[in-house]
């Protein structure tokens, strides 16, 4: 959910309760004073109709008035003792065609020792009518409210948020790896500031990490070059004594393989080290079936003798621009791959389209998500004689020349595609 | 035949002695480019290993060195750099041969005869063992004097046995001279036995000696008996 909406939605959620009980409010003070209105007139009424009644001789012959306000006049037998009641009634209202509500006030008369029992109704459809009015102007209110609230605060907030989506812009565009400094816009907000300078000592910090860490992984893998050429050389004279026993032996032997299998590791970190430096920025262009068709050449034997059937479908011929090395690292890998972790009698199925090369093998179901085996060291069985750095070499070369490469496996049958 | 050494690690340096001085070879060892400058003047070599990262310079001063003097020495560079670019740089300068550290002593034994041959026989000399005769340069193999058909693989094969009498050469560095470091070692292993059986089984054919020796768990030994 956007920041815009949340807020928004905030925003109606106090505003309503509050338009609510101020539109309650208003419609209860509003009818306090009405009502308050209503009973003075009522009051006035009766004074004003007292005052005729005892002016006006033919008045007194009238016992009844609907003149708007109803006027019924009663002559008694006795004193009623009423002085004046209030009291709301439902009447028919033969103008309106309709029971309306009614206020009548109730008072008794003495006049020339008679007694009277006057009764005055007033129409309260007035004050219906203005209730109903306070309310839709209420109404209108609230809508007017809620609909400029949106207007502002979206223009608000695309103004004041300008800054912070061009920070989020420039952290989406940066890379660790590239030595480019990050560059925010200035702005005018401190909170903004505040998360720009923070974010350039956070990368700051991250950046330094990175180097250094690169630097190690080069030195380290540099400087083991020499005490394992050591080990390497002082086994193979080992081996060349002639006093060694069969065990002894085959415990150099040991040493001798292991120290083998480190340097191939050394071999594959180095490759991956130049590739995060950019060393191999010389490029010519490559016709990759004809790279295909030679890298297989070295493999032929080893095909044939866990007798897997290879399929070559060369559907287009295209040129790519790459890197000689990286270019064969790249096909030697996915080679590789494609028959060390094959079935016996399994099968190769290489495709190559205008723009994507696919290279399919049956294989042992993984354990993982395929697209985790990109990663260094990870390896999809204890196979000791993987460096678990094939696939990692594979995708790190896709990542420079800007190739989508997927990893699926579908029901045994391992699947990796190439864009390029 | 006189070998120099010009490498800066003691150890390593040592071994590559060892092993070559058991060749028949007389190896001199120069730690320092100061050093090896000096050798290089006082003797001549057949043979100078040099590495390139010395404490006092590049070995590739050296080799410079060594083509101001016109010398017929050949050069085998021995370095920890393996890109393509320094091996172009260096074989450009006018080494013959450049071999990546941490290398197989047999490989580089292999690598040192041959440069060896061919500077001093323009590579048309034979190699014997017993009753094997190789002619390099036409890449023939003949039994008692009879030719036989090798592929490919047989044949570097045999002459990296021959290039290694009497040691034990293992499994890997066999793997490696045979298919560089892109193969697979365990896959490489099968093969490697298939294409010894093949080439016992052709040697044994015309009544050649049965020379290859399996070391179990290490690799094998072309013996003389």
């Amino acid at each position: 959910m956007k920041l815009l909406s949340l807020t928004n939605r905030y925003y109606l959620a106090s505003i309503l309760p509050i338009l609510l009980v101020g539109g309650f409010l208003a419609y209860i003070i509003l009818r306090g004073i009405i009502n308050h209105e209503f009973n003075e007139k009522l009051f006035a009424e009766k004074k004003q109709f007292i005052h005729e009644w005892h002016t006006y001789k033919n008045l007194r012959e009238t016992l009844y008035l609907n003149v708007g306000d109803k006027i019924e006049v009663k002559a008694v037998e006795y004193d009623p003792e009423i002085g004046s009641i209030l009291s709301d009634t439902i009447m028919y209202d033969s103008f309106e065609k309709k029971e309306l509500p009614y206020r009548l006030l109730k008072f008794s008369h003495k006049f020339d020792d008679r007694f009277y029992l006057v009764t005055i109704t007033k129409s309260m459809l007035p004050t219906e009518d203005l209730i109903q009015g306070v309310g839709q102007i209420i109404l209108i209110l609230i809508a007017g409210l809620v609909l400029s609230l949106g207007f502002v605060s979206r223009a608000i907030s695309k103004k004041i948020w300008t800054p912070f989506n061009n920070t989020i812009f420039s952290l989406k565009n940066y890379q660790i790896a590239t030595p480019a400094n990050i560059n925010f816009d200035k702005t005018t907000i401190d909170e903004f500031k505040e998360l720009n300078r923070v974010l350039i000592h956070m990368i700051d910090k991250s950046r330094k990490d990175y180097v250094s860490l690169k630097e190690f992984t080069e030195n380290a893998s540099h400087e083991i070059q020499t005490p394992l050429a050591i080990i390497k050389s002082k086994a193979e004279l080992l081996l060349q004594n002639g006093n060694l026993d069969q065990e002894n032996l085959e415990d150099v032997g040991k040493i001798y393989e292991a120290a083998n299998r480190l340097s191939r590791l050394k071999q594959g970190l180095t490759m991956l080290a130049k590739m995060d430096n950019n060393q191999f920025e010389e490029v010519e262009p490559i016709e990759v079936a004809e790279l295909i068709t030679s890298s297989l050449e070295n493999y032929e034997e080893l095909i044939a003798m866990k007798e897997i059937s290879l399929t070559k479908t060369y559907n287009s011929s295209p040129t790519l621009v790459l890197n000689n090395t990286l270019a064969y690292v790249l096909v030697t890998n996915l080679i590789n791959n494609a028959i060390k972790h094959n079935l016996k009698q399994g099968s190769i199925n290489i495709i190559l389209n205008n723009d994507e090369l696919i290279i399919e093998n049956p294989g042992q179901p993984l354990s993982d998500d395929p697209e985790n085996y990109f990663n260094r060291f990870k390896k999809g069985s204890a196979q000791s004689d993987s460096s678990g750095l094939g696939l990692a070499l594979i995708k790190k070369i896709c990542d420079i020349y800007d190739m989508r490469i997927s990893y699926t496996v579908n029901e045994a049958k391992h699947r990796i595609a190439i864009q390029f | 035949m006189n070998i120099l050494i010009v490498e800066d690690e003691h150890d390593l340096a040592e071994s590559i002695i060892k092993y070559l001085s058991q060749e028949g070879y007389h190896c001199e060892w120069a730690n320092s480019f100061r050093e090896a400058s000096e050798k290089i003047h006082l003797h001549t070599y057949d043979c100078i290993l040099v590495d390139i990262n010395l404490p006092d310079g590049s070995g590739i001063k050296v080799i410079e060195r060594l083509k101001r003097v016109k010398s017929e020495s050949g050069i085998i560079i021995i370095s920890a750099r393996d890109s393509v670019e320094d091996k172009i740089i260096g074989l450009e300068i006018g080494a013959d041969d450049y071999l990546t550290k941490p290398f197989h002593l047999s490989e580089l034994n292999a690598r040192v005869k041959s440069l060896i041959r061919r500077r001093n026989f323009d590579g048309n000399n034979e190699i014997l063992f017993k009753e094997i005769t190789i002619l390099p340069q036409e890449r023939l193999v003949t039994i008692h004097g009879e030719p036989i058909k090798l592929t490919k693989k047989e044949y570097d094969l045999l002459l990296y046995f021959v290039s290694n009498p009497n040691r034990v050469i293992t499994k890997e560095s066999i793997a490696e001279h045979l298919w560089g470091d892109h193969m697979d070692m365990a896959d490489s292993f099968d093969f490697i036995y298939a294409h010894l059986k093949n080439l016992r089984k052709k040697i044994l054919e015309k009544k050649g000696g049965d020379y290859i020796q399996t070391i179990y768990g290490v690799g094998y030994k072309f013996t003389r008996f």
